[in-house]
């Protein structure tokens, strides 16, 4: 069954000097939050989200849920999973690279096995099929 | 121009089914609770991966949008900007996010409807998800005009 999720954002004036908020999202979780032009494109965001920031909790999340899934079928469900993810934006040429690390508590799986079940999760799950035309997606997994 | 890095973490305890996790922002703008149910199931009130890209992607665009009606001449007072993600079940390939579909009105002077149509569509060229997700999945837009 298809699941949709929608979010809806509020922008005001124009792009340099102007302002936005994202108002709501469908589940309620999070908003209103408000989003600027230099916050997403300056080095100090004042505390303020942007889409790279919402992509790069969206694809930890994907990622962490597929691993965990895949650590499972293999017999060794995770106790714990940390993952970060880092998303890098250069303003005119778009989104150019996501940098995953996750450490793990897995009972029962060695160093190299957790890096192939880290490798197959950034390579299946959605958000990172979604996201396939980033030049490039780099993954390091690690036991604690 | 710089390169901007920006950054969320996931904390995540348990298996899928049963498991839990919290996703939080760098910039400490959130810190939301995650698990399966809530992601291909009923919502509830807890966010998901396809919620969050329908975030980003609604801003991101908007940014786009706004900068779009300016460079046609138009002066953007307002923006409404919605998207939808859908995310369903694709024969063995198993859960992939298929659409995204974004319906925005623009309160603006300066521009005809005609303007904004055309700076919805640059927008879409222009804006770095849609560029992203147009590989994989459909994408559709959609601004009009409000008085």
């Amino acid at each position: 069954m298809a699941a949709e999720r929608r979010a809806t954002v509020t922008w005001n004036g124009d792009l340099m000097s102007g302002s936005g908020t994202i108002d709501e999202v469908g589940s309620g979780a999070f908003g209103p939050l408000d989003v600027s032009w230099p916050a997403r494109t300056e080095e100090a965001s004042g505390g303020m989200t942007s889409p790279e920031e919402l992509i790069a909790a969206a694809h930890a999340t994907c990622f962490s849920m597929a691993l965990s899934h895949g650590l499972a079928q293999a017999g060794t469900p995770p106790e714990r999973l940390q993952t970060a993810a880092r998303v890098a934006f250069v303003p005119g040429s778009g989104i150019t690279k996501v940098a995953l690390t996750v450490q793990g508590s897995v009972p029962g799986i060695d160093e190299e096995g957790f890096r192939a079940a880290a490798d197959a999760a950034k390579a299946n799950c959605p958000v990172s099929q979604a996201l396939a035309g980033v030049p490039e997606i780099t993954i390091d997994a690690s036991l604690e | 121009m710089p390169r901007i890095v920006r950054e969320a973490s996931l904390a995540w305890e348990g298996s899928l089914s049963r498991g839990s996790g919290t996703a939080t922002a760098g910039t400490g703008a959130f810190a939301l609770p995650v698990d399966l149910p809530a992601r291909v199931g009923d919502p509830g009130d807890k966010t998901s991966p396809e919620e969050l890209l329908a975030a980003a992607h609604a801003t991101c665009y908007g940014t786009s949008l706004a900068g779009e009606i300016a460079r046609a001449g138009g002066t953007v007072e307002h923006l409404d900007v919605r998207c939808v993600i859908t995310m369903d079940e694709v024969g063995d390939k198993g859960h992939l996010i298929v659409a995204s579909d974004i319906d925005a009105k623009a309160r603006a002077t300066g521009i005809a409807q005609a303007g904004v149509d055309e700076a919805a569509r640059v927008a879409d060229e222009s804006c770095p998800f849609s560029a992203l997700i147009c590989a994989s999945a459909s994408v559709s837009v959609r601004a009009e005009l409000a008085s």
